[in-house]
């Protein structure tokens, strides 16, 4: 089990990598904007992505559209303070799998990454 | 600068601390000031507000307590924690303007408020520039990870769709 997190602070890749090892996911490779993520799902299969929103040069929603685009089926929770409706519709629209609003729970996050592997496998 | 806007803010430092913190916290009484303002606490961490509205949101904290907030929010030590004190706590205004920000939301997708990239200035003797006709709202709070302060000035702009 391989995932991938995508955020540009360190410190919150950091805090999404212990609620990785929470769920039993200890292989995890880190990108800090959307456009190395796209590069990172064209490069090597994941069994899911926690995406952020706001990021320099590409942004979540596009690294998500473009991750689709590319015809990669790999389950992905946004993990975002984007906390308005009409952005978790528009995520589910492009493809996301599930939603994590920032500021959250540690337990909730590991919840919602082992009903999100469920759903998908 | 209407003192309710503090609000939003005041409930995501709230949010911020009974879920990734997961530490008890209070505000104190709200205080005012004029342009200029001190950064106060050893480390201060900034984001500015552009768009509908225009300003700046500011985290302080005493060393300890950034420490000890940044070591909650990793689950590590505090003795662990090297160059990411400055990261987390700009993660945690991000966090914080972040989540107030969709509380001005327009409900039409979108935003009044967009945030620029967290600053992070080491030393309470810096002074943060604003107009000198900005007003700054200051919010103190003590926790359980120790006492900091929140600091916000900004107006809405209603040729840009505030009010």
């Amino acid at each position: 089990m391989k995932a991938l997190v995508v955020d540009d602070s360190a410190v919150m890749r950091k805090v999404m990598i212990g609620a990785l090892a929470r769920a039993g996911i200890e292989d995890v490779a880190q990108a800090a904007d959307g456009q190395e993520a796209v590069a990172a799902c064209n490069a090597d299969e994941f069994n899911l992505v926690l995406l952020d929103w706001n990021m320099p040069n590409m942004l979540g929603i596009d690294a998500l559209k473009a991750i689709r685009a590319n015809g990669k089926k790999v389950p992905v929770i946004m993990v975002t303070t984007e906390a308005e409706k009409s952005r978790v519709i528009e995520a589910l629209k492009a493809g996301a799998n599930n939603y994590v609003i920032k500021p959250f729970d540690p337990a909730a996050i590991v919840t919602k990454i082992q009903e999100t592997l469920a759903k998908a496998s | 600068m209407k003192t309710e806007w503090i609000n939003p803010f005041v409930e995501s430092v709230y949010s911020l601390c009974s879920t990734m913190l997961s530490c008890g916290v209070e505000r104190g009484q709200l205080g005012l000031a004029k342009g200029q303002t001190a950064a106060g606490g050893d480390i201060t961490a900034l984001i500015g507000l552009s768009g509908m509205a225009r300003g700046m949101v500011a985290l302080s904290f005493p060393a300890g307590t950034a420490r000890a907030m940044v070591g909650r929010l990793l689950s590590i030590g505090e003795e662990e924690i090297d160059e990411s004190v400055s990261d987390g706590v700009a993660e945690l205004v991000n966090i914080v303007a972040g989540s107030a920000k969709a509380k001005f939301s327009n409900g039409n997708g979108s935003d009044i408020i967009s945030l620029g990239l967290p600053t992070v200035i080491h030393g309470g003797s810096q002074i943060i520039g604003c107009p000198s006709h900005s007003t700054w709202l200051d919010v103190p709070f003590s926790s359980d990870l120790g006492p900091f302060s929140l600091r916000i000035t900004f107006e809405l702009e209603p040729t840009k769709g505030g009010n």
